[in-house]
């Protein structure tokens, strides 16, 4: 009786889902971020569904498989534009982005009623190394740290230390691909000495981003200037977005959605802008790292390297944007502060060209030099920059280095965008404008 | 009596949280092992998390013990010291000697420094 309110009570809570993102599954991610009925959690301990979000490739399986099993009993999985594998029983399977909240709700709700069985985990339930049994508290070997513990060694100080001389025990662990500090996809081998980060290595490379199709268009055609900069802007803010829910800034990330969702040439910065000075994410600790050499930002292009002083934007050299007095801004920090600085500056930027724009309805001259949100794009797309991360990111604390992976945007830009890729799905764009990119 | 009461008291209310943690798990096997391991978002670890880190408040952990400690022991003394004068001034200084070679190897961690 007492259990079954409790679980009434429970069902009616908003559903505990945790995202593992395939590719393109950011964009569920969005819309889910500003359903009311769903909280998304970090973490798969906190959460009651599993949401498969887009097609998950083969070799990110067998860390699904473990995330899988990491939910706590009783849950639920539902698999978004992805096909589930066959040997799991009662698996829902949604395309439709508009229906995806409701479906979360409903299998929630079931499953809290117990309507629904807990999915079965994949993984055998036997421990990961069989406990040894020897030394004295069953570690498998002489004194307190001799043993290898269930098999598995303890840490210990093998490197030296890189900062200030006192050696710790570095530990070596390989985190992601369903990581949700890292871009979608992305995994790494970090040992971290302390809070220190000793050695990055990046094991999968982040899915490629797709970019809204304007800038497809673009590469064929003129197109309307107002159109690419709204494009431009939302993928920014989409990116802050990720930004500022990293730094624990819920209500400025979601307003940065808000905006990027009705985002018009009427939008304005300055409600957010305002707000993230006066919340002190300026002069957060964590976002004096990660700063880029020029040679550095050179690789990576586009905003990043604009926030490192070098000057360069293809918009420059564009006949319409020279009619609307473009030139481009730039930072001289080259940091993960003057990254944001310059994401926001680029934003304020973008809408001013587009209500300009609008108004004297200008198009693009040039189709073979785009500039994306993601960098330029000359011969070749843009291309994933994560090997910059295994440079920059030794050396920094913890925290500074998730603070530097937000700031970069190092996925590569996908070779076309989802509309393309899915046109036999239905069309989904009025309920978030477009595509916008990795967030 | 009273005692009886509290006793009555601590025991049933012990119980009664122990009964309610223990009614709704009698049924429930334990966490599988794969449920139990560490979250690396799909990753995993080399060895067990349990390293020697740095607390870095550490120093000051340190420096405030070793002045603590002394300004405690140093009030009772004021009282002793009225009826036994210099021995109690020398064991005060043996102390101080002891506690100031703390204070010293702070001073060599550069805990005096301001950072």
């Amino acid at each position: 009786m007492a259990v079954n309110w409790l679980r009434n009570l429970a069902s009616r809570r908003s559903v505990p889902v945790f995202p593992v993102l395939g590719v393109q599954g950011d964009k569920a991610l969005r819309h889910l971020t500003l359903s009311p009925d769903i909280e998304l959690v970090d973490s798969p301990r906190h959460a009651s569904v599993l949401l498969v979000a887009g097609e998950i490739p083969a070799d990110r399986f067998e860390p699904l498989r473990r995330v899988h099993d990491q939910l706590p009993s009783p849950f639920t999985t539902l698999w978004f534009r992805c096909e589930p594998w066959p040997h799991l029983e009662s698996v829902i399977r949604v395309d439709d982005l508009d229906v995806l909240p409701a479906a979360l709700v409903t299998a929630y709700r079931e499953l809290m009623k117990g309507r629904r069985e807990s999915s079965p985990r994949i993984l055998p339930d036997k421990p990961p190394n069989p406990w040894e049994g020897e030394g004295d508290f069953g570690q498998g070997g002489e004194g307190m740290m001799g043993g290898v513990p269930y098999g598995r060694p303890m840490a210990m100080n093998m490197e030296d230390d890189i900062r200030d001389g006192l050696t710790l025990d570095s530990l070596t662990f390989r985190l992601g691909p369903f990581f949700f500090a890292f871009p979608p996809g992305m995994a790494a081998e970090i040992t971290l000495q302390g809070d220190l980060v000793q050695t990055w290595k990046t094991q999968l490379v982040a899915y490629p981003q797709s970019l809204d199709p304007v800038f497809f268009t673009a590469r064929e055609r003129p197109v309307p200037i107002a159109e690419l900069e709204l494009a431009r802007a939302r993928h920014h803010l989409h990116r802050l977005y990720r930004g500022l829910h990293l730094a624990g800034l819920e209500s400025a990330s979601l307003s940065a959605l808000r905006l990027a969702q009705n985002l018009s040439t009427t939008s304005t910065l300055d409600g957010l802008h305002r707000y993230l000075s006066r919340s002190g994410f300026f002069r957060l600790a964590a976002i004096k790292g990660g700063v880029l050499g020029p040679e550095q930002a050179r690789r990576i292009g586009g905003p990043a390297a604009r926030a490192a002083g070098l000057d360069e934007d293809l918009r420059s050299d564009d006949a319409g944007y020279r009619r609307l007095g473009f030139s481009p801004v730039s930072q001289a920090g080259g940091d993960t502060g003057a990254r944001w600085r310059q994401v926001l500056a680029e934003i304020d930027q973008s809408l001013q060209l587009a209500r300009q724009a609008e108004r004297d309805d200008m198009t693009t001259s040039e189709v073979d030099r785009i500039e994306t949100p993601r960098g330029p794009w000359l011969e070749k797309r843009p291309e994933d920059a994560s090997a910059l991360l295994d440079e920059i990111l030794p050396g920094q604390e913890w925290g500074d280095a998730l603070a530097t992976i937000a700031s970069l945007d190092v996925a590569a830009v996908a070779e076309a965008s989802l509309d393309t890729q899915t046109a036999s799905e239905p069309r989904i764009t009025n309920t978030l404008d477009s595509e916008g990119g990795r967030t | 009596m009273a005692l009886t009461t509290l006793f009555v008291i601590l025991i049933s209310s012990l119980g009664a949280g122990i009964l309610m943690q223990w009614l709704p798990m009698r049924h429930q096997p334990r966490p599988a092992w794969s449920q139990r391991a560490p979250f690396l978002g799909g990753g995993t670890p080399d060895s067990h998390a349990w390293s020697r880190y740095h607390i870095r408040y550490y120093p000051m952990t340190l420096l405030l013990i070793a002045f603590e400690m002394e300004m405690m022991f140093m009030y009772p003394w004021a009282v002793v010291f009225v009826e036994k004068g210099m021995k109690a001034m020398m064991e005060m200084g043996m102390f101080l000697a002891i506690l100031s070679v703390g204070i010293v190897y702070a001073w060599r961690e550069g805990v005096f420094k301001w950072q």
